[in-house]
């Protein structure tokens, strides 16, 4: 890469001109990336209450947050949440976005209902979405406690307010909405596929399960490195619904990690807390994004 | 090949990062409209006894020459057209006060004002002159020095002090700390018990008054798979809670710094409502996550009852074809009623001109004029927050054909304080999960709240 760009400075101009170019971004990732991070990872070490007059100015306290965190049974509960929330709607959401992108890439007479049917929800604001999911959830007459006695269900049907169902209600929204967007990526993948390959192996008499294993899965290897990454970051993100269905609960069954920060930060001012909470979820994210990156690398080399 | 791997690593760390960060940024926004689904309606207020040209009074900056715009922070938390409604009053007041423009600006609900308006000082900011948020807040606000004492505006105001005593004191409750005045009354609304009249008449029962005639009559009128008895939404329970407390003899608010979970008599009126779907069956059990469809349920006869805000008569009026009884909660002994306050108060912010600040002092004055406050109440639902108001024709000549908002003005005898205290964010949430945990069967209601009790005194113990 240094050979490529010096070689263009040669040709192209003084050898700051690449610099020049950068210091837009490079400002925007320092004010809004890199100086805020360092900011939460300060402040993590401070006690402030914004709503204690008394303790409204920093005192240093080492890693006593952290400790608190660490201690904090609601925060083993947000956490144990954060992981089930994580690992239900992302392998969830990204199967069924490869479903959809193979169902909706044929060219059959009316498909563009069906790709509408599926992108639908991702049109819709989250808030939105969650409104209408509310009343879904409607026990006794909402549509999807209907359609599940349709199929034999009795169980309970108050599903966001019950302590075993709240966190699936939520993640089943979620995957709802999600599954239809990273479909969109995997269908740009698809109709980017080489033909040649498909050609020959029709020629060798493959089957059409062995031509999805053998060929498609594997040339959408990048495509599903990105759309894991993508739906794993917006399962961290993306809390929108859950303020409006749930609100974390009850007792706290359906909090997430995001959300979990936001009562910390806005609903109890607990600066320093909610700083160190802060450091934590990017720590988790790095983590996961270099594990993600690593491991893919590995296997395609 | 190693190297580029490397500048890709770092480049995906960032991307991650910057991400990670958005996400921690964008968090402010989406909060503030559901998260406070309780708070129902409010009522307005009305202007002293003195004619609703008062505030007009040219008392305070009698020849204000420059022109003065303020912002109002303003939370829809109701089904009604705050927004309309509102807008109105501004061009009255406008009129009346050529220099001043005000700017409405409708930032969904109670949340989200807070929250804004939190970002906004934090952030160093100008936040609006004028809010309307949470009576309840009142300790948050006030420790977190964003909002400033009303008692030198109502000093210098001509009959300042007639004004504030006009206002019912139930709503007054939530305005005084620290012996300062911090915020009028605007919106508020009580906890109401709707009933179907015409049910209770068929079945010939008699409006409940104790807990015990409350549960009969829920589990009399109560059809399996068609009919609840009683509907009392619990997804964000200490208010509708209260009024169980209070009618037990002991509110869970004691002062600014002490709570009361752990008391029996609290602990009985947790039990009370458990037992109203385990031993009478006549409610759904557990956590009820029913708020936005109650009223709707009830004006269609699938509750006979429902527990909710007074703001929600309106639109239940609208849609019943039936007699709607408003009544306060029932306490434990007969003849005994017990409701709770809410909703959002007038808040001049810090950090604001002095000006824009005595300008948002005038349109507070001029909108809870009785005229204003009773056009207000018949508009919304909200109770009027001021005894004149209900001296008004206009208001008169509604209860005449509601009699209903009558009654909800009457039930104010009975109301007790609504949880406010310092900390409040967290010592609700404490009490919200511990409550919950007991209707839904997770741990007994005793233990519950002894844990409840435990965890909310760790969090005032910095206060005291």
């Amino acid at each position: 890469m240094s050979a490529t760009t010096r070689g263009f400075t040669r040709r192209q101009g003084p050898p700051w001109l690449p610099y020049l170019l950068t210091l837009p971004t490079a400002l925007v990732v320092l004010v809004f990336t890199a100086w805020p991070t360092v900011q939460a990872l300060y402040m993590s070490f401070f006690r402030q209450y914004l709503n204690i007059a008394k303790f409204r100015t920093p005192t240093f306290i080492g890693l006593k947050n952290y400790q608190t965190l660490a201690t904090s049974p609601d925060f083993h509960q947000v956490l144990r949440n954060t992981a089930i929330y994580v690992l239900g709607t992302v392998p969830m959401s990204v199967v069924l976005a490869f479903l959809f992108a193979l169902l909706v890439n044929r060219a059959v007479k009316g498909i563009g209902l069906a790709r509408l049917g599926f992108f639908y929800p991702t049109i819709l604001p989250m808030v939105s979405a969650a409104t209408i999911w509310l009343f879904f959830f409607t026990p006794d007459y909402g549509l999807f406690n209907t359609a599940l006695q349709a199929i034999g269900y009795h169980g309970p049907q108050n599903w966001l307010s019950n302590p075993h169902l709240a966190l699936l209600a939520v993640m089943i929204v979620a995957v709802w909405k999600n599954a239809g967007y990273l479909m969109i990526f995997y269908l740009a993948g698809l109709q980017n596929l080489p033909t040649d390959v498909f050609e020959a192996a029709d020629i060798d008499g493959a089957s059409a399960w062995t031509k999805l294993w053998k060929i498609t899965f594997p040339l959408l290897r990048r495509t599903t490195l990105f759309v894991s990454t993508i739906a794993i970051i917006d399962a961290f993100q993306v809390v929108d619904h859950i303020f409006v269905l749930t609100q974390g609960g009850p007792s706290g069954a359906s909090n997430v990690f995001l959300y979990y920060l936001w009562q910390v930060r806005f609903e109890e001012q607990n600066v320093g807390l909610a700083s160190a909470l802060t450091v934590v979820l990017i720590l988790i994210m790095l983590a996961i994004t270099v594990t993600n990156f690593v491991y893919s690398e590995r296997e395609g080399a | 090949m190693y190297r580029k791997r490397i500048v890709f690593v770092v480049l995906s760390l960032l991307l991650v990062l910057s991400m990670a960060l958005a996400a921690c940024g964008s968090q402010a926004t989406p909060t503030a409209a559901p998260s406070q689904p309780t708070q129902a309606p409010a009522q307005p207020t009305a202007a002293p006894t003195q004619a609703p040209t008062q505030a007009q009074a040219p008392t305070q900056a009698p020849t204000q020459a420059k022109p003065v715009t303020i912002e109002v922070y303003y939370p829809v938390a109701v089904d009604a057209p705050i927004a309309k409604i509102l807008q109105g009053y501004i061009a009255d007041f406008e009129k009346a006060n050529p220099n001043i423009k005000v700017k409405p600006v409708f930032s969904g609900g109670y949340g989200d004002v807070k929250t804004t308006i939190q970002t906004t000082i934090e952030g160093g900011g100008k936040p609006p002159a004028l809010a309307v948020m949470l009576a309840a807040d009142l300790y948050d606000l006030v420790n977190a020095d964003y909002v400033v004492p009303l008692d030198d505006f109502i000093k210098a105001s001509p009959d300042g002090e007639a004004y504030i005593k006009d206002f019912f004191p139930a709503f007054m409750a939530n305005s005084e700390y620290d012996g300062k005045i911090w915020s009028i009354p605007f919106q508020r609304s009580v906890v109401t018990l709707y009933y179907n009249a015409d049910l209770f008449e068929e079945a010939g029962l008699q409006p409940p008054d104790s807990w015990q005639s409350l549960a009969e009559a829920a589990q009399k009128l109560t059809i399996p798979d068609k009919r609840w008895g009683i509907e009392w939404p619990s997804g964000w329970p200490y208010w509708l809670f209260q009024p169980l407390a209070i009618g037990n003899g002991q509110n869970i608010i004691q002062s600014p710094t002490e709570v009361v979970f752990d008391d029996p008599k609290v602990i009985e009126a947790a039990q009370f409502y458990i037992d109203l779907s385990h031993k009478y069956h006549a409610m759904p059990e557990g956590v009820q996550k029913n708020w936005g469809s109650a009223p709707g349920d009830f004006a269609k006869g699938a509750a006979a009852m429902i527990v909710h805000s007074s703001g929600s008569l309106r639109g239940i009026l609208n849609q019943a074809d039936f007699k709607v009884g408003v009544m306060a909660v029932p306490g434990k002994e007969p003849g005994t009623y017990a409701t709770v306050t809410g909703g959002g108060n007038f808040y001049i912010l810090k950090n604001v001109p002095r000006e824009e600040q005595e300008a948002a002092w005038k349109f507070v004055q001029f909108v809870t004029q009785p005229k204003y406050a009773a056009d207000f109440s018949i508009q919304t639902g909200y109770v009027a927050t001021r005894q004149s108001a209900y001296d008004t024709d206009a208001m008169k000549a509604y209860i005449e054909k509601v009699p209903q908002a009558g009654q909800l003005k009457d039930m104010l005898q009975y109301a007790g304080a609504e949880l406010s205290c310092m900390n409040l964010g967290k010592v609700r949430n404490i009490f919200h999960k511990y409550l919950q945990a007991a209707y839904n069967g997770q741990m007994p209601p005793a233990e519950a709240m002894k844990q409840a009790q435990q965890e909310a005194d760790k969090a005032l113990e910095m206060f005291k």
